[in-house]
């Protein structure tokens, strides 16, 4: 799974300073510094929709949606408070989540479908430090295998409780109890 | 001792919301905090940015060659003129379709399979007839031809007629089988024809009966992936 073959392509991604002055530039209304842009994270962006979508077609949909959120939001991007491939590849994510969510609701109709609103500003927030990787690590490795396992299953599959539920055979009560205290104890050991 | 208690729960729901996995109103109070709490949403952001050191896992894909020219189409600002307000006085009348426009809908539709696939080839198996819906407002100031092709799997959109364009908002595609929820089929480009491939669990939503609609939305789309503004225009399918 974490291969060492990735690493290095990350750590290009985080490191070269080039990714966060395209950003501002897409805000700008920049669309060279857009396909710029797309040209380096593409690739990165198009593997988390596809390990949270599953299908090929629809990771190019949510790739679509990321790239046209981007075009739009690109101004809410701070890189005091993360590194422009942390904070797209989050977005990328949140887009996979909503289009994952999104099949597996219950029917509804046209008529009942609530007026949701757009992203919220904090939506997009993330806030980042260098030691997280390192961290997170060491602590994810202190938690019992299955709260652990649990924890990734909800990141990498955009899993809800009730779909983790379902999938383990395990009340919902029990599924909430075993990824919280796994939570409160992964927090705990990141503070400490 | 109520008070640790209920600390720590707001802690672990922050963490719970930065994975958004929370459902249904534990997910909505989570956001509303977020946007109304600043602590919290610290608190979130904070989590995002620790769980973010897994997506060093997962590895890089190559996405198809064509996908940037439906970024750079659905990004294109510059084209068609602001007409936000026709879209939003034909809003609500969609259900209000006009019955006439089934015979129209038939000959257009005719008219749209007939043409030569520029796509790929369709997959070999032949899985059903083709159908066609016609899109219109009440107004008949737009109208979108719809034909599915279930062999190919292919997803023509035509649009006949204006199409107001506003950079501001996106035009998304749905699908809505019948007794269903909608469906995103993702936003659409402002050019007058596009073919799309869906994906397999798209496809078998695209049944006879089933309504195609398009609505307003920010642009890129629903951000809930359902719709969030109005529906311009919207048909049913049938055979063509």
């Amino acid at each position: 799974m974490a291969t060492n073959v990735d690493q290095p392509a990350n750590t290009m991604l985080r490191r070269d300073g080039e990714l966060e002055r395209l950003l501002p530039r897409v805000a700008s209304g920049d669309r060279i510094a857009l396909k710029n842009l797309y040209e380096r994270t593409a690739a990165k962006l198009y593997g988390i929709c596809l390990r949270v979508v599953g299908d090929e077609a629809e990771a190019q949909d949510v790739l679509q949606d990321t790239f046209t959120t981007v075009w739009t939001k690109a101004g809410r991007f701070d890189p005091v408070k993360a590194s422009a491939i942390t904070w797209l590849s989050v977005l990328a994510r949140n887009r996979a989540i909503d289009r994952v969510r999104a099949r597996r609701a219950p029917a509804a109709s046209l008529d009942d479908a609530e007026e949701v609103p757009s992203d919220s500003p904090s939506q997009l927030d993330v806030l980042e430090r260098d030691e997280d990787a390192a961290r997170l690590k060491n602590c994810l490795d202190e938690l019992d295998e299955r709260a652990r396992s649990m924890i990734r299953t909800a990141f990498f599959d955009g899993a809800s409780y009730p779909e983790l539920a379902r999938r383990e055979g395990v009340p919902l009560s029990t599924m909430k109890s075993l990824i919280r205290r796994g939570l409160m104890r992964l927090r705990g050991c990141l503070e400490r | 001792m109520s008070d640790d208690r209920e600390n720590t729960d707001r802690q672990a729901l922050a963490a719970e919301h930065a994975l958004d996995m929370l459902a249904g109103d534990e997910r909505d109070e989570a956001r509303k905090a977020e946007a109304s709490d600043r602590t919290f949403a610290g608190e979130v952001a904070r989590w995002r940015g620790r769980l973010a050191s897994l997506f060093d896992e997962v590895e890089a894909v190559s996405p198809s060659s064509e996908l940037w020219n439906r970024i750079e189409a659905a990004t294109d600002s510059n084209r068609g003129a602001s007409n936000v307000v026709a879209l939003r006085r034909s809003a609500g009348r969609w259900r209000a379709m006009a019955v006439g426009m089934t015979a129209l809908a038939a000959s257009l539709g005719l008219v749209i399979i007939r043409q030569p696939q520029t796509g790929p080839a369709p997959v070999v198996q032949a899985q059903g007839t083709p159908l066609v819906a016609m899109l219109g407002d009440s107004d008949k100031q737009m109208k979108v031809v719809a034909s599915w092709d279930p062999a190919g799997r292919q997803l023509v959109i035509a649009v006949a007629g204006d199409m107001p364009a506003d950079p501001s908002h996106s035009h998304e595609l749905w699908v809505i089988p019948t007794g269903g929820e909608p469906r995103s089929l993702g936003t659409m480009p402002p050019v007058r024809k596009m073919h799309m491939r869906l994906a397999d669990t798209l496809a078998q939503l695209l049944k006879q009966g089933a309504t195609i609609a398009i609505s307003v939305e920010p642009p890129g789309g629903s951000p809930s992936g359902k719709p969030t503004g109005p529906v311009v225009v919207s048909g049913s399918l049938d055979q063509a």
